[in-house]
This record gives structure tokens, sequence and C-alpha cells, in this order.
């Protein structure tokens, strides 16, 4: 039994680390993530150097990762740093997403690795719909073999600035029916979409999105009509397991911030982390985000398991939805009075915390699912 | 990362499974099964059959009769054992006073007393906890004065677990009160047999008789029964304790426990419905069972680092609180899934030669009973504040 990663992926990890520590300013982060983009250009193209998002994309399509191993190692660095950019959406939704299309959209994945792409997945439609087959979306068929779609994508994470759309959309089928899914890969020029963007509380923006008879070519769309369910879902579950990843590497700073504050604040003439009644919640707090990483190398082991993996990755998503709140709760208050302000670090990535509960389903959708399974 | 055991340790798994099949007594099993107390009868029939294979003490070196299993192997047998309902092997003898002797002892107390465990010439009980000494144990009061050959030792022992049927106790006594208080204790081996030695029973609140006090009045003790230096005892009842705080995870053993709940939740009715079947029942279970596989993978990667050759440090403190938690989890549940049947407490149900009315399901006869004894497991081996106490202060720095 060994549970270290691999030497090739420690380095990573620890490059990205330094890279995070030294390079990566919270403060510059939060002016970029709270701007009309969402996040930084410049920061965006420094972090492409290092090779981050080829370490997401497998081989074949010009990366040299992709395994659930090396999307837990990436994300758990980057929640480090609160990365703000958008790796999941691009490098993980979107590039899973067209890894299974045809040859060209296969070169849209090499494109972004060139930095000439940024194609966004827009899937989710209502707010407390966390179903990953929930689509009512229309796609229709036109007399000439063509198809236009109708209808409202919500809370698309990095859209504003996207070159294309992958967006999910049915044909038959009941709206929470794994039937009838389709994935078209339109520009964002296309005639017929609107977008609404709003300001989010963890940084980065989040736009609704309007189709409205816009038109789709056959060769647009990715994998066959009304059979790409498990396209979308594969790129969600690889979702669920990034940002659970994500949220470790959070965890793991926020404690270290906190034991910080707590050996250096006084009262009492003492460290506030002499008081028993702070360190039994410290040491709750530690215990738990043993656990939390504990579910989610469960579900990193059992990831290319057809019959396993949605099991454990709900397992996982509830365990980081279920500590993930009380981690930033319990940060705060331990903090007292800092914990609340804008310019201090924790609140920041207390926020990111708490809102990774709700992508992808919330701690209560994954224990129902848990449960069904 | 490699989660795999080797093709060894499998063939181990497989050889250590079909020894239990072949050598377990279906009526102990239905007792450990449903949370009975066995009897000292059961246990020395099952130390018995453990030893003839050389597995009663399998961590401990060849030369003495082990097996020197490493910590995987020592987890591979623990966890077949738990899955199989083979009663726990009593600890006090061979899992904790054996490595205090093994690394503090003389030789000739090595030779001597760790033959007697195997065989089970002795039984073993903890002197540790004192009515005014227990999560602070250091301040303990039983008095060991020299005199001669002899230590004279006066004061009382309590909760002291199966002193009912041992003969022998490892005992801490004060042979000073100079210095700080963990500066004055020693480490002795005393024959309960000796004149002035009275056990008193302690019952529980589930009924049930475990634990006992004993009152020491002017009992001689030869110096030969000291263990290592006088008043180093502290040093050795700290390395006793950390024996006493691995293996506490019980996956294996809260695994089987879910599995009996289920079937419990598919049999009973709610609305009409399979008890399994409610939302708030199936959300109670669904979290208790993610914590669970959580804990098997927490419990894991501190056996990985042990492996790598990584002392564990407080992680045990971690399993300790999780293991102990979940267990809880699940008596607490299983009380609740049995409704009203949750009144009866009819432990005897299930031992041979029992002849009132049959209690069904089966499991009522001692799930409530169960419960209530099971809260012990939060308080006793260092309760869990105490294991918060160490992770702050090992793992936190604090």
């Amino acid at each position: 039994m060994d549970f270290k990663p691999s030497p090739e992926r420690q380095i990573l990890f620890d490059t990205l680390k330094k890279y995070f520590e030294n390079e990566y300013s919270l403060s510059d982060r939060n002016i970029a993530a709270h701007s009309d983009l969402g996040y930084s250009k410049k920061a965006w193209e420094a972090m492409r150097d290092l090779g981050i998002l080829e370490s997401l994309i497998d081989p074949e399509l010009d990366g040299f990762g992709g395994t659930a191993l090396d999307i837990s190692t990436v994300f758990e660095a980057l929640g480090r740093g609160l990365v703000v950019e958008p790796f999941l959406e691009v490098g993980i939704l979107a590039a899973k997403v067209l890894s299974r299309g045809n040859d060209a959209q296969k070169s849209l994945v090499k494109k972004i690795l060139e930095n000439e792409c940024l194609p966004i997945l827009a899937h989710s439609e209502t707010d407390t719909e966390y179903s990953k087959s929930f689509v009512e979306t229309k796609l229709s068929v036109e007399a000439d073999g063509s198809y236009k779609i109708s209808g409202t994508k919500r809370m698309i994470k990095h859209a504003s600035e996207a070159t294309h759309f992958l967006v999910t959309c049915r044909n038959t089928g009941d709206a929470s029916s794994e039937e009838g899914i389709s994935i078209a890969c339109i520009p964002t020029d296309r005639e017929g979409i609107k977008i609404d963007s709003f300001a989010t509380i963890d940084g980065g923006r989040v736009s609704d999105l309007t189709f409205t008879n816009a038109s789709i070519s056959s060769e647009e769309l990715v994998g066959e009509l009304g059979m790409s369910y498990s396209i979308v879902s594969h790129a969600i579950d690889t979702g669920i397991l990034a940002i659970c990843s994500e949220a470790l590497g959070i965890m793991e700073r926020i404690k270290e911030l906190t034991l910080e504050y707590l050996k250096t604040r006084k009262q009492f003439g003492v460290p506030i982390g002499k008081f028993q009644a702070i360190q039994h919640r410290m040491a709750q707090l530690l215990i738990e985000i043993e656990q939390a990483r504990s579910s989610v190398i469960n579900a990193t082991i059992y990831f290319g398991d057809e019959t396993e993996r949605e099991k454990t990755i709900s397992a996982a998503k509830f365990s980081i939805g279920k500590i993930g709140t009380l981690v930033a709760e319990e940060s705060i208050q331990l903090h007292g009075g800092m914990g609340m302000t804008w310019e201090y670090d924790l609140g920041h990535y207390a926020k990111r915390l708490v809102l990774i509960d709700h992508e992808f389903g919330d701690e209560d959708f994954h224990l129902q699912k848990y449960i069904s399974l | 990362m490699d989660l795999n055991f080797t093709k060894e340790q499998e063939n181990f798994q497989i050889e250590v499974r079909s020894f239990l099949n072949d050598n377990l007594e279906p009526q102990v099993v239905e007792k450990v099964k449903n949370g009975i107390p066995i009897t000292k009868e059961d246990s020395e029939r099952w130390h018995q059959k453990l030893n003839e294979k050389g597995w009663l003490a399998g961590t401990w070196p060849k030369q003495y009769g082990g097996q020197e299993w490493d910590v995987v192997e020592k987890f591979i047998f623990e966890e077949e054992c738990g899955s199989a309902g083979a009663p726990r092997i009593v600890p006090f003898g061979v899992g904790m006073l054996a490595p205090v002797l093994m690394k503090f002892g003389s030789q000739k107390q090595r030779d001597y007393w760790l033959p007697r465990m195997l065989t089970g010439e002795d039984w073993w009980c903890q002197g540790y906890s004192e009515p005014g000494s227990g999560s602070d144990l250091a301040s303990l009061k039983t008095s060991a004065v020299r005199d001669g050959d002899y230590y004279i030792v006066n004061g009382q022992k309590t909760w002291t677990t199966f002193a009912q049927h041992a003969n022998m106790i490892f005992c801490l006594v004060r042979t000073s009160n100079e210095g700080k208080p963990q500066e004055g204790i020693s480490f002795i081996l005393i024959d309960m047999n000796s004149p002035g030695i009275e056990v008193r029973p302690i019952i529980t609140l589930d009924g049930s008789h475990e634990v006992n006090e004993i009152f020491f009045s002017d009992v001689k003790v030869p110096v030969k029964n000291l263990v290592g230096e006088e008043n180093k005892g502290w040093t050795y009842a700290k390395y006793l304790l950390t024996h006493e705080r691995t293996g506490n995870a019980n996956v294996a053993v809260s695994k089987r426990k879910i599995q009996k709940l289920k079937k419990l939740a598919d049999d009973a009715k709610k609305n009409e419905q399979p008890l399994s079947n409610d939302p708030m029942f199936a959300s109670r279970l669904a979290q208790i069972e993610i914590d669970l596989q959580n804990l098997e993978i927490t419990n894991l990667r501190t056996l990985a680092s042990v492996e790598n050759g990584e002392a564990p440090g407080a992680e045990s403190s971690i399993i300790k609180i999780l293991g102990s938690e979940i267990e809880q989890d699940i008596d607490n549940l299983t009380r609740k899934s049995l409704g009203k049947r949750a009144f009866v407490n009819e432990p005897d149900a299930l031992s041979t030669g029992y002849n009132g009315a049959e209690v069904f399901p089966k499991a009522a006869a001692y799930a409530s009973g169960k419960y209530f004894n099971h809260r012990k497991k939060s308080i006793y081996a260092g309760s869990n504040e105490i294991q918060k106490n160490i992770i702050s202060k090992l793992m936190l720095n604090l």
C-alpha cells in the first residue's frame, strides 16, 4: 500500500504550490476576480506557460496527463492558490466533452492548448435542479436536416469571453431523461444567443444564456443525435473530482492560516491557541479535513470503475459539501473579526469553499444520489 | 499511489479467512454478532485455538512464539476477525503488557511471563484508573512502599475490566512524592490472589458486569515484580497507551453492523413501507456509511505511513475518535430502527440455556443495552477529549 503521489506528480504539485505562493498574489487575484472579466488574462497566460492545461489533458490530444490522479493533484494546488482562472471550465468540462467529438472538435482541444480558443460548456438550466440529465433546451430538426436550439442556460461561469459554447439540448424525452440529449458545439457569435452576466460572491463572472432559434449544422453535434448523455455525465463527474480536490487545497490553506493565527493572536496574555475550547475545535477541523481527503482519494481510486464511479463521487461531494461549510464557518469564527475582513485572505478562501457546495449538486443532492445508487 | 495488498498479503488474508471458517464456534459468533458478552471459557477456548496456530500474539517476535506480523498483517488479521464475528483477543496480556515487558522488562520477566500469556495460565487485567485519577492519570495515589524484598501496596483501582476473571494485574503505583507527579510512578505486577486484595463488581447502566473496583490493603508484592526502574513507570505507561490506541478503527466490525442494520430496516415497517425506504432513516444510514468509507481510507493511509517507516503520532488519536463515534452512531441508529421493541432488554436470550420467550427480532434482545454500554467507547482508552488534547499538542503544535 502506498498513498504517496508519484514523484512526477509530487514535483508538479510542489512547483504549482511555490508558483502560487510567490507569483499569484491574492490581492491581485481579488481585483481580477471581481472585475468585469472575472479573472486575469495575464495570470491565465502565465499559468498556461506552466503546463497546467497540458497536465489536465490526455497525451493523444497533445497534453501530458488527464488521469484522475493528475486532475486531483493539479486542482488541489489550484485550490491552495484560490485560482479563479477558467481551468475547470476549459481544461476539464469543455476539453472532456470535445475529446469525445469529431476530428474538428478534437482539434479544438489542441487549440485550447495553443490559446486559440476558449470553449465553455453550457449545461445547467435551473438554479436548484442538479441532475446531470436535466435538459429542457429544445433541439428541433429542420426540413434541410439542420437544427435549431432554443432555451435558457443558467449560471454558466466564464461565459462572457468564450469563443464556443457546448450547449446541451434535447429533441426527445422528458426533462430529466438520459435519452435524447445532444451537445452542440457552436461559435459564440452565432445569431440568436443572448448573454446576461453577473458578479459573484467568490470571484469570476457567471452568465445566463438565452438561445432563440440558434441554428446548428449536423457537423456541430458532439457525438450522435440524442445519445450524448454519457459524454456530459463523464465531463461533470470529472468536474466534481476536480472541485472536490480544489476544496481540499482550500481547506489545507485555511488550516495553515488559522493555525498561524491561533499561535500569534494573544488575548489574556497568551496565544488564543492555548485555550482548550479553541484547541478542540481546531482538532475537530483537522479530523474532518483528513476524512474529506480520504473521500477524495476514494473517488480517485474508483474513478475508472464504471459501476463504482458515481457512488464514490457522490460520497466525496457530500463529504466535501458538509465538511467544507464547517471548515469555512469554524475558521471565520476562530479568526474573530479578522475573519470578517475583505483585506485578510481567509474570507476569500471561505467564500469559495462554501460556494463549491452549490456547484454540480450540493451535499443533500449527493446524499440522496448516494442512497439511490 | 497503490492501494492493493501484495500477493503475500492476499495469501495471508485467504489463510486467515479459512482458519476462521474452520475454527470459530457458531454459538460464540452468534453472541459476538449480537453484542452479547462472551464468557471467560468462550475466550479461553478461542485463545487456545489461536495459540495452536501461532496467531494469539501474531505481532510478537518469533523467539517468544509470535509471527512478527507487520502493521498490515495485523490489520488483515483483525479485519478478518471483525468480519467473521470472532471474539476479540483479550488484550491486557498479549497486546498491552507484553510490549512493555519486551521493551522495558528484564530477561527473567520476559522468559517467565510471556509464555504464560500464550498458554492462558495468566489472565491479566490493567490497574491504571483510580477514583480520583481518570484523564489526569498521573495524579494517581495508590502507593507502593519498599520494605525489604517487598513493596507494600495500599490504595484503590477502578474501571478494571475483567478483574473478576484475572489472576494477575499490572499496576501503576506511586513510589515517590518528589518532583512532578509523573516522576514518582512505578509499574509493578501483582498477584490477584495476594492477601489484602478485594475485587468488587461495578454494574454498568445496561446491567452488565465488565468492570470492577479493586481495593489494596497492605498487599505484599515481591520486588522482582517491578518492571524496569522505580519511578520510571510513566514512560512505560505511555508506551502501553500508544499500543492500546492502535487498531481502534474497527472498520470491519462497523461494516458488519451496518449490514445487520440494513437487514433490520428492510424487515421493519414505517408508513406501511420498509423502514429502509424512509428518507429520514436512509439519510442517517447513508451518512454513517460514507463516514465509515472515509475512515477506512484514513485508516489505510495511517497504516501505509507506518509501513513506509513513518511513526504514527497522533494519527492513532484521529482513528480512535472516528472509530468510536461511528460505532456509536451505528448503535444509535440500530436502537432507533427497532422502534418500541427497543424497550426490551433480554441479553440472555442469545445464550445457550435461555428458556424465556423468544425475542424477535433477535437483535432487539440487547440493542438498547449495547447502545448504552457502547457510550464507553468515547470515554475509555483516553477519552475523546484527551485525544483532542493529544492532536492539539502533537499535530497542531498549539
